[in-house]
C-alpha cells in the first residue's frame, strides 16, 4: 500500500504551474463551504461557484474551489487518471491543500473524476454500518447540469429529506452503467457515496438519502435493473 | 540534479536562509534603498500559521516534538514568471512577502549581483554579528569549575 502511495507522490510541485488559489482564502472558502452545504442539504439545487478566474489544468472553477475549501492534508484524495497525469492539478493541489494522494479509490475521503473516467461505484468506499459517514464523496466533472428533464433522456426526479416535493435534475454526460448504479445504490442505504456534481461553474450535490427516480424512460430502466439483479 | 542545478540550490538556499532570518526593521530598510517595486501577483497571500518544532536529544536522538512555533509564509509570482516564497518565524506579514519578492527577484540574473550585494551581503554581514555579540555575552559569563587546592595540611 504504501509502496503505491509514493508512487503517486513521486511528482514534485512544479513552481512554474502554480497559480493563486482565492483571493480571500479564509472568507472565499466559508463561502463555498456555505454552498456545499447548501447544495447537500438541498438535493437538485443548483448553485454558483464563480469566486475564481482561473483554474489549474483541466479542473474547472466549481470543482477547483471545492477543492480548495474541502481538500487537505488530512482527506486522502483520489483522481481520474487525466487529472492524476497532470502536473498542472497535482502541483496546485499540493500547494494549496497539501493533501495527499492514493492510487486506490476505495481508499480516498474524497475522488475527484472527470465524468467519462468515472471509477466504478462499488470500487469507492461505501462507509460501514458503525461509520456510515466514513464514505467516500465522489466529485464529478460534467458537461452541464440544469433542472430542465424534458426532452432529456438524462432526466432524473429527486425526491426525499430536504426537497418538498420533487425536484427535477439532469446531468449530461454521465455513463448509463453510473446512472444505474447510483440509482442502484439507494438500496444499501445508510452505506452510500454523496457526489456532488460540477458543470463550469456551477454544482449540485446529490447525497445517499435522496431517491432517484428516472423521470423519462423509468420503465426501460427499471426492466434493466432487475436483470443485472438477477 | 547536475552540479550547477545543486549549486544554484544551495545558493537560493542560503539566500532563503539570511532573508528568513534576518532582522525585519534591517530588511524593510534595505529592501526600501534599493527602491524597486516589481510586478507581482500573489499565490499565496502572507499568512500566519503554526508549525511544529521537533528535535533531538543530542542531535541523534528519537525526534520529539520540542513545541509549536508561529509561521508567516507567503508566495508570488513576478511578471517575468519567477516564483518567490518565504517561511519566516514570527507573525510579521510585511517580512514575508519582502522576503518572498527578493527571493524571486534573486532568481532573476538581471537582479541576482546587485541583490546580493546590496541586500543579502550586509544582512548577513547583520547576523553574524549579532551571533558573534550572542556568544561574546553568553561566554563572559562562562563559569569554568576546577577545585582549589584546600589547605589541609
Amino acid at each position: 500500500m504504501s509502496v503505491q502511495v509514493n508512487s503517486m507522490n513521486r511528482g514534485a510541485v512544479r513552481s512554474d504551474l502554480l497559480m493563486a488559489g482565492f483571493d480571500d482564502a479564509v472568507q472565499d472558502a466559508q463561502k463555498v463551504f456555505r454552498k456545499v452545504l447548501k447544495a447537500m442539504s438541498e438535493p437538485g439545487t443548483i448553485l454558483a461557484a464563480d469566486l475564481t478566474d482561473k483554474t489549474p489544468g483541466a479542473l474547472n472553477k466549481s470543482s477547483w474551489e471545492i477543492a480548495l475549501t474541502l481538500f487537505d492534508a488530512d482527506t486522502k484524495i483520489w483522481l481520474s487518471p487525466t487529472l492524476a497525469g497532470d502536473d498542472a492539478v497535482i502541483s496546485n493541489l499540493r500547494f494549496h491543500c497539501q493533501c495527499p494522494m492514493v492510487s486506490e479509490p476505495a481508499e480516498a475521503d474524497f475522488a475527484l473524476a472527470l465524468a467519462d473516467e468515472l471509477p466504478e461505484l462499488k470500487a469507492l468506499n461505501w462507509g460501514n454500518s458503525e461509520y456510515p459517514d466514513q464514505s467516500t464523496t465522489l466529485i464529478v466533472q460534467v458537461e452541464a447540469i440544469t433542472n430542465q428533464t424534458q426532452d432529456s433522456d438524462e432526466g432524473w426526479c429527486l425526491t426525499g429529506p430536504g426537497i418538498e416535493t420533487e425536484r427535477g435534475l439532469s446531468v449530461s454526460g454521465l455513463p448509463y452503467s453510473f446512472r444505474l448504479d447510483l440509482v442502484n445504490s439507494r438500496k444499501r442505504f445508510p452505506l452510500g457515496v454523496d457526489c456532488v456534481f460540477c458543470a463550469d461553474d456551477q454544482l449540485v450535490a446529490l447525497p445517499r438519502s435522496t431517491e432517484i427516480k428516472p423521470s423519462d424512460s423509468e420503465e426501460g430502466i427499471r426492466n434493466t435493473t432487475q436483470q443485472e439483479a438477477n | 540534479m547536475t552540479m550547477s542545478e545543486q549549486q544554484s540550490a544551495s545558493a537560493r538556499q542560503h539566500w532563503i536562509s539570511v532573508l528568513a532570518k534576518a532582522d525585519s526593521k534591517a530588511l524593510q530598510d534595505q529592501w526600501q534603498a534599493l527602491a524597486i517595486e516589481p510586478e507581482y501577483q500573489f499565490i499565496r497571500k502572507p499568512e500566519i500559521g503554526l508549525t511544529m518544532m521537533r528535535g533531538r536529544v543530542g542531535g541523534s536522538g528519537q525526534p520529539f516534538n520540542l513545541g509549536e512555533m508561529t509561521l508567516t509564509r507567503c508566495a508570488v509570482r513576478l511578471a517575468s514568471g519567477s516564483l518567490g516564497v518565504s517561511y519566516v518565524a514570527g507573525r510579521n506579514k510585511a517580512h514575508a512577502l519582502t522576503a518572498a519578492l527578493a527571493d524571486a527577484l534573486l532568481q532573476d540574473r538581471d537582479y541576482q549581483v546587485a541583490l546580493q550585494e546590496q541586500l543579502i551581503a550586509p544582512l548577513e554581514a547583520q547576523l553574524i554579528a549579532a551571533k558573534a555579540e550572542r556568544e561574546a555575552k553568553a561566554s563572559a559569563t562562562k563559569v569554568d569549575f576546577f577545585t582549589l587546592v584546600r589547605g589541609e595540611d
